[in-house]
């Protein structure tokens, strides 16, 4: 131990949202091993239930506590902390430490900023202080104002000369609100955007670099002055675009050595200028015609470039910081990787990294897809290769976007031209495209501000796709198509003529198998012992050395996006460390380098690839693996396993757990309907209509309102419920392309019915539930979305009880071994079966949280054989607490996204609430969520009419707390009627009554409580309001179950002082 | 074009010819920096060598005349997994293709340098050969086997200028530059403080002495620093101006001053190349650029008066040396850098400083 600390608190990050994701989970994890490494007592908050972090062997106590600085500072009280971590959290975590020092908590409890200092901070966040810096140290910055209304930015831009400006809004995530404006008009319109979003109402007017190249340097510094950089990061998208929303590659490859060192010297004058002690990353303009460079942004913390950092080089960003934060130098920090040097060496990388963004826009259809300064991607995809080509198409193929590789693009020539001028996500292709038809690499990259290096890169994909289309595919074609990075299938669909399968067999008995090269930060120079892998074709030699050991490979879950979060790698984590606990040898593959399950730590082995059937079976049969688990790493994995039973035939490896076959039961709707009918489960009544016409005689025979969607898509994708023949016709005609080949599915929609999840685990001879959530939402509203309660607490004994009963039913007929998740619908007593998930599902963590009962890793301990009898579990047991889970969204930085909950999931994250009390539970999880529940003000009220009586409840409640309650005719009229004095208000310009977006505007308006009519053009119509509580973060509420919830909570609020209670406290109490 | 990397461990590594078309015997040594090839080519201390780049790409920003450490490249060949064909414009300069074509080197492209490196890791540096005809394969292999190590030639002789040649900046010292080879950013950073006279490696000691200089930098330079002509030369220079004037090494001019007070050298397994060298010195740790293949032996020091000062975190080897009572300092690693960090430049202001008599 190195400085004398009695409690060290990590700070985390709390929900996933859009600019801050898993790389926190990471950093979080690694700092809380590396101070227990060091024997320091550690105690970690976070309101994320689905960290690894989060977990109660992670620090020696956790907290699952909503992320405010009262909240922390009542831990820090409660456990006599006295250094706090901040710089392991995002900038929630920064924001939160910055705010415990100015409140005055850390001087109160006599606790200590640990690492670096809230000044360094303020230095690198507050602009002016930033700009004094870097002047005095002789590094130039844009010409730029702080401003803080929009008149002085236009003064400002006086002061630049010039247009277009960056409007960069002060303490805000990923860029939150800012944006470039070409003249005054746009200047007024982004800067009064921008303002609103700063936590102190202040935003930077910036000379443009635009169409400079962007440049990143990670460093490191301690408190011996010794500075090293680890990465240095080379963005293919030039400055304009977002870092994170850009294509990145490492290390950079377009500059001299010249132009490198003048970077690396800079980055170590600010690093020391700014005194921080830890990691920091700087952003540099570039312009690649003069090579004057500006200092862009300095992030003084371990940033989602950091984690890139750290997986690109080998190098532990956060494990090194942390130990630098309590004292150490890189000195004295031993490299783990070589085991015999320090930390004090800088990475010298043999292969090329690329970094692709993830955005939601699948999901996401009327959002704008344009990129810019704010963040709309939710994850990346690392890919790791020895030439650019390798790489990058490696990373196109992991992306999952229904794409081969650089796929053809059905695009205008004007079109292409736009793309390159004003990007969107489709860009790549777009260039891809333009040098399939021929167009000259220098007005590409004149265009795109992409080095021409890069353009030519692509246009080496497109020739060589040229070469496999028009060729023979002889040995030595098939093998630079291979070279090139080009997938089986690729190669497959660009020649027409054969099948994925085909070119596999072709390519293997002609011994073209890619080699598997180690990440080892050294070029080889030393012996490493990381084992840390990608595969190339550029090589003849792999350096993989197989060890005897019996074997388990776990499939992971590629990028963070809507749908597949977080949760599905707190599950892989799991699957390996169980299978560590029982002695077998654990194979990771993933391409997320934001995650727990990419840190070379976790498993006995990791490989960065690409999660394609081919690239997962080259891995399998080059490790000879025993097994491989499908189930933990959400869509992403669990649409292999067939594949990889086809290509694992006729050898050894098994795929563990639940049988393909078995899945698929669960999957094909005509084989699991049979099923339920032999088990006796009510299912909503459904079909499969092949046309229009077919559609609307089974939604005439099911009866209206049906959900639909189309059947070749997962994850809820473009799902609707819908309510007349109108809007089916609407529906058919807009959202899907129906044909022989792609049916709709249609179900009958159970309205007002509540939705229920229920995880649980089965050996084959008995079921453990794991637990029961009760959806606050009712069905209809997607299960990611929802919030959950649990234990259920409307349901009564008796249909817990034949819920239990259910699960037990299906969990055998299944065959389940492992985890399966049942969603299911109640309504007057009756239970439907939704579906049936027979693998990990998104809730998994969130009830282990809960429980503390470890539900993924038994699940792996089942799949190997053993019984849950040995773990002493069986049946159903009720926690005695409660714990409700909230959902996150990404609405503010989504404009044009409707935020209201539909069968389609639209949310980014999620937070956990847990309390004894039920509404305190709920309380901390709304807080988690950044939902403000008021306490005091006006409450805007418009219902439908069945929600009409319930909805008197609610308001005759809030109006006795003294809320004043305003609703719109029809509503104002019955509360009157039944005695609660109310304001009757219009909606939206409609006559001569106060306006509810006016109230609204004007601040008078606190909460909504707004239920929807029963079908979906009404739905529409409240668009308007529900964007306009969005922007002014009004808490929204859309069903009378939440409104009822949302009572009690506020209660709470007014009235109880919240606590604070670690997992450990709650599982101890329990067991 | 085929072509073969041939060992003299009976390993054949196939690829294509670029640059140069020629073929060429060196000792095979690798180099770990991600950017400076240019540097690295144009680096005297590479004489004699086939010269190993880590890196997968090589070529990415192309070339430019200002990026070249002497007019020539001195590698006797290259071999990378892929050259680029198509560089980055920013520099506007020759491809790596056309730039060794130009310069006369052959390199090997389609390597798989990764397996190579490894093969040296655990070998150590090997003789090697590049050749266009597979059937002389076996034949290459015995060549190398029966013919003695590049680095026993004397090198020095091949890269040292033959002129004494003067370079008046109007400043207040004028310091010596021998040169066994330097970097032409050794001799940019001496002029930044000093006027310079660049003495060849063999200039007797009584004409340095006779002109007029306050101090001298021993340079880098290929080769062994005990082959004969070195020790006739250089060495026995260090050793007749050590007690008239400040003296600075750098790489093989910190071998030369070891040599000189009576320490030894010794031929590394597979040395030290690649900008990535940590090095602490003075409770202090700087990352820099390297590019040696011999070394000094510790233990020969004591009674040198020379006293080890610096050391390579890694494997602890001497990366510095100062004397106990004279104003002589030399660092093993390259304060120059071009390529790599810029770290230890101040090693060329200190040496204005012990000559003006203000550092000791």
């Amino acid at each position: 131990m190195k400085k004398d600390y009695k409690k060290l608190l990590v700070i985390g990050s709390g929900p996933i949202v859009i600019g801050q994701a898993a790389e926190f989970d990471f950093s979080g994890s690694q700092a809380c091993r590396s101070l227990r490494e060091e024997g320091y007592s550690t105690v970690l908050v976070n309101s994320n239930p689905a960290t690894i972090q989060t977990d109660p062997d992670t620090a020696d106590r956790v907290y699952i506590e909503p992320l405010t600085a009262e909240s922390v500072a009542k831990i820090i009280e409660k456990e006599g902390i006295d250094g706090v971590i901040s710089g392991m959290g995002g900038q929630t975590g920064l924001n939160i430490s910055a705010e415990l020092a100015e409140k005055g908590y850390l001087e109160k409890y006599g606790a200590k900023l640990v690492g670096t200092q809230p000044d360094a901070i303020e230095k690198s966040e507050d602009r002016e202080l930033f700009k004094e810096t870097m002047e005095s140290i002789g590094e130039p910055i844009p010409k730029s104002r702080s401003v803080n209304s929009v008149e002085e930015a236009i003064e400002a831009v006086r002061y630049i000369g010039r247009y277009p400006v960056l409007v960069r809004p002060a303490f805000t995530l990923g860029g939150t609100g800012g944006g470039v404006a070409y003249n005054e008009e746009e200047l007024r319109d982004v800067c009064s955007h921008g303002l609103a979003y700063s936590r102190i109402h202040q935003v930077l007017i910036e000379e443009s670099v635009l169409g400079w190249k962007e440049i990143e340097y990670e460093v490191m510094r301690d408190s011996k002055d010794n500075c090293i950089i680890i990465c240095n990061m080379e963005n293919l998208d030039a400055m304009g675009i977002h870092t994170g929303e850009s294509i990145v590659c490492a290390p950079c490859l377009t500059l001299s050595d010249d132009d490198l060192q003048m970077f690396r010297t800079a980055s170590i004058k600010i690093i020391r200028a700014l005194k921080i002690e830890g990691g920091c990353n700087v952003q540099y303009a570039f312009d690649p015609v003069t090579h004057d460079y500006r200092v862009i942004e300095v992030n003084p913390r371990v940033s989602r470039s950091s984690a890139l950092a750290s997986k690109a080089t080998g190098y532990p960003i956060a494990r090194v910081a942390t130990k630098i934060a309590v004292g150490y130098t890189l000195d004295e920090i031993p490299n783990r990787i070589t085991g015999n040097t320090s930390a004090a060496f800088e990475p010298s990388l043999d292969y090329i990294v690329i970094k692709i963004p993830r955005w939601p826009f699948d999901k996401f259809r009327t959002v704008d897809r344009h990129l810019g300064t704010q963040m709309k991607s939710t994850g990346e995809t690392m890919s790791i290769g020895r030439t650019v080509e390798e790489a990058l198409l490696k990373g196109l193929r992991s992306l999952e976007i229904d794409n081969i590789g650089l796929d053809p693009i059905d695009m205008p020539d004007e079109e292409i031209h736009a793309e390159f001028t004003h990007a969107t996500d489709r860009r790549i292709f777009a260039i891809g495209e333009a040098l399939r038809r021929g167009w000259d690499p220098a007005d590409i990259a004149k265009e795109t501000c992409w080095d021409i290096f890069f353009v030519n890169k692509l246009k080496n994909i497109i020739d060589m796709e040229k070469k496999v289309r028009n060729g023979t595919l002889t040995e030595s074609l098939l093998r630079k198509a291979k070279e090139m990075g080009l997938s089986d299938l690729n190669i497959a669909t660009i020649r027409g003529d054969m099948s994925e399968w085909d070119v596999r067999r072709l390519r293997e008995d002609l011994g073209i198998v890619p080699v598997y090269k180690m990440v080892d930060t050294c070029a080889a120079e030393f012996a490493a012992s990381t084992p840390y892998y990608y595969s190339t074709y550029n090589g003849v030699a792999t350096e993989v050395r197989k060890s005897g050991r019996k074997k388990v490979a776990v499939i992971g879950g590629g990028p963070i996006r809507i749908g597949q979060g977080i949760e599905f790698d707190y599950c892989c984590v799991h699957g390996v460390m169980a299978l560590q606990e029982e002695g077998v040898e654990t194979i990771m593959i993933n391409n997320n380098p934001e995650t727990v399950s990419t840190d070379y730590d976790i498993s006995d082995r990791l490989y960065f690839e690409p999660l394609e059937t081919e690239d997962v079976l080259n891995i399998l049969k080059t490790e000879d693996v025993d097994g491989v688990i499908c189930q933990y790493g959400g869509q992403t994995s669990v649409n292999m396993a067939v594949d990889l039973e086809k290509g694992l035939e006729g050898t050894e490896v098994k795929i563990l757990g639940t049988t393909p076959d078995q899945m698929d039961v669960a999957e094909d709707r005509r084989r699991f309907t049979d099923l339920m009918r032999r088990l006796e489960i009510r299912q909503p009544p459904s079909g499969t209509a092949y046309s229009y016409d077919e559609a609307v005689a089974i939604a005439k025979q099911i009866g209206y309102p049906v959900l639909v969607r189309p059947s070749y898509v997962l994850g809820g994708r473009a799902m609707e419920i819908v309510y007349s023949d109108e809007e089916l016709s609407t529906y058919m005609e807009t959202a899907v392309k129906v044909s022989n080949h792609h049916p709709v599915l249609i179900d009958k929609f159970i309205s007002d019915a509540i939705e229920i999840d229920v995880d649980s685990i089965c050996d084959g001879e008995d079921v453990y539930v794991g637990g029961i959530l009760e959806h606050i939402e009712y069905a209809g509203c997607h299960s990611g979305d929802a919030a959950m309660v649990m234990p259920p607490y409307n349901l009564s004994q008796r249909i817990i009880d034949e819920i239990v009963e259910i699960n037990r039913k299906v969990a055998l007929a299944l065959e389940i071994r492992g985890l399966m998740n049942l969603q299911l619908a109640c309504k007057n007593g009756q239970i439907w079966m939704i579906e049936a998930n027979p693998r990990a599902s998104r809730t998994i963590p969130f009830i282990s949280k809960a429980t503390g009962v470890p539900l993924a890793k038994i699940g792996v301990k089942v799949m190997l054989g053993h019984k849950l009898r040995e773990y002493g579990l069986s049946g159903y047991r009720p926690i005695d607490h409660f714990a409700v889970k909230e959902s996150v969204f990404a609405f503010l930085k989504l404009p044009g996204v409707d935020p209201i909950l539909t069968p389609e999931m639209k949310s980014t994250g999620e937070v956990m609430g847990i309390d004894p009390d039920l509404h305190t539970a709920l309380l901390k999880a709304l807080m988690s969520a950044g939902t403000d529940l008021p306490t005091e003000g006006g409450v805007y009220i418009t219902v439908n009419d069945l929600d009409k009586s319930r909805a008197t409840e609610v308001a005759r409640s809030l109006a006795d707390m003294g809320f004043t309650i305003y609703a719109t005719r029809g509503t104002s009229a019955y509360l009157t009627r039944n005695g609660v004095k109310n304001i009757r208000v219009s909606k939206s310009g409609e006559d001569s009554e106060p306006d509810a977006l006016d109230l609204m505007r004007a601040g008078d308006i606190s909460l909504i409580i707004n239920t929807p009519s029963e079908h979906s053009g009404a739905v529409r119509d409240g668009h308007n309001m529900r964007r306009k509580a969005v922007e002014l973060e009004i808490p929204y509420i859309t069903t009378m179950n939440e409104a009822e919830m949302s009572v009690g909570a506020i209660a709470v609020k007014r009235e109880k002082e919240l606590s604070v209670k670690s997992v450990q406290e709650y599982h101890d109490l329990r067991f | 074009m085929k072509s073969y990397l041939v060992l003299e461990d009976g390993a054949v590594y196939p690829g294509h010819s670029f640059g140069f078309e020629s073929e060429a015997v060196g000792e095979v040594v690798f180099c770990t920096g991600m950017s400076g090839y240019q540097e690295s080519l144009t680096d005297p201390s590479y004489k004699g060598q086939i010269l190993v780049m880590t890196f997968p790409t090589i070529g990415n920003y192309g070339t430019a005349e200002g990026f070249s450490q002497s007019d020539s490249v001195h590698c006797r060949a290259v071999v990378v997994r892929e050259h680029t064909v198509h560089p980055s414009d920013s520099y506007r300069g020759k491809t790596i293709d056309e730039f060794l074509i130009e310069n006369r080197v052959p390199g090997i492209s389609g390597v798989d340098t990764r397996d190579l490196v490894i093969r040296i890791r655990e070998h150590g540096t090997l003789k090697g050969a590049i050749i266009h005809d597979q059937d002389a394969i076996q034949e290459t292999i015995s060549k190398l086997r029966s013919m003695p190590a590049p680095s026993e030639s004397d090198l020095v002789s091949e890269v040292s200028c033959t002129e004494i040649q003067r370079f008046d900046e109007g400043k207040e010292y004028t310091v010596g530059l021998l040169d066994c080879g330097e970097k032409s950013r050794i001799l940019k950073n001496l002029r930044e403080h000093f006027n310079v006279i660049m003495f060849p490696y063999d200039t007797p000691s009584d004409v340095i002495s006779d002109s007029g200089i306050q101090g001298i930098l021993i340079s880098n330079g290929p080769g062994d620093p005990s082959h004969p002509n070195i020790l006739k030369g250089p060495v026995r220079t260090v050793s007749d101006l050590s007690s008239s004037m400040p003296i600075m090494g750098i790489c093989l001019g910190n071998q030369i001053t070891a040599l000189a007070f009576g320490g030894n050298t010794y031929k590394m397994k597979f040395g030290h190349r690649g900008c990535n060298q940590p090095v602490s010195y003075d409770g202090r740790i700087y990352i820099t650029s390297q590019n040696h293949g011999f070394a000094v032996d510790e233990n020969s020091l004591e009674g040198t008066g020379l006293i080890a000062d610096q050391f390579n975190s890694n494997d602890k080897s001497i990366e510095g040396m100062k004397h106990r009572d004279l104003p002589i300092f030399t660092s093993q690693y390259h304060p120059e850098a071009h390529p790599g960090p810029d770290d230890t430049s101040f090693l060329f202001s200190r040496f204005l400083n012990v000559i003006k008599g203000e550092y000791r």
